[in-house]
């Protein structure tokens, strides 16, 4: 299986708020990062917990800047991410957002 | 819609702190929950996303009245009544 991304692709974060459990915390929600290296692959854990199927999938290590995730702060933060959590930044038809 | 655990960039909590020469566990109960979950889930009794879930879905003034290894307690004891491992009264002890 391919990964989607490599390492210094942008990336925009999910908006979702699902009711299930998700690694994708609130604060990092709708966020640009650049993906730092692929760290391996694991089942999806927003299906594993429901006992749905779930194939391993990439996870990477995503950095972002504080700023961009709280609005301010000069240091960053690097989450361990699912792909299906991404989506390349600038996506198709915004381009200018 | 985000769940009690997830409070990262919320102001109002105290200081995580650090405990100098901190003990694995700081009581014999604390070892025990430990050990039972590494067991359960080594059996397949339910998986590690489902044990966080569980952890999860505390009510919110539970979650955050109880220790770290309370929550590991009641999610297991959740998830054996959900799995059907145990009944309510086998756990109640009625």
């Amino acid at each position: 299986m391919t990964e989607r991304f490599r390492a210094g692709d942008r990336v925009l974060t999910s908006r979702a708020d699902p009711l299930h459990h998700t690694r994708l915390p609130r604060y990092a929600r709708g966020a640009t990062g650049t993906v730092v290296e692929l760290e391996g692959r694991y089942p999806l854990p927003d299906d594993r917990s429901r006992g749905l199927p779930a194939a391993p999938e990439a996870v990477y290590a995503v950095r972002f800047s504080a700023a961009e995730l709280f609005g301010a702060g000069d240091h960053q933060v690097t989450l361990a991410l699912w792909e299906s959590y991404l989506r390349p930044f600038p996506g198709r038809g915004q381009a200018n957002e | 819609m985000s769940r009690i655990n997830d409070v990262g960039g919320m102001q109002g909590f105290a200081p995580a702190g650090q405990e100098l020469d901190e003990p694995p566990f700081h009581a014999d109960w604390e070892a025990h929950v430990f050990a039972m979950n590494r067991a359960l889930i080594g059996r397949g009794a339910y998986n590690l996303d489902e044990f966080r879930d569980a952890i999860e879905r505390m009510p919110p003034q539970e979650y955050l009245a109880a220790s770290y290894y309370e929550r590991w307690f009641h999610a297991i004891t959740v998830l054996l009544v959900e799995k059907g491992v145990l009944t309510a009264q086998e756990v109640s002890g009625d």
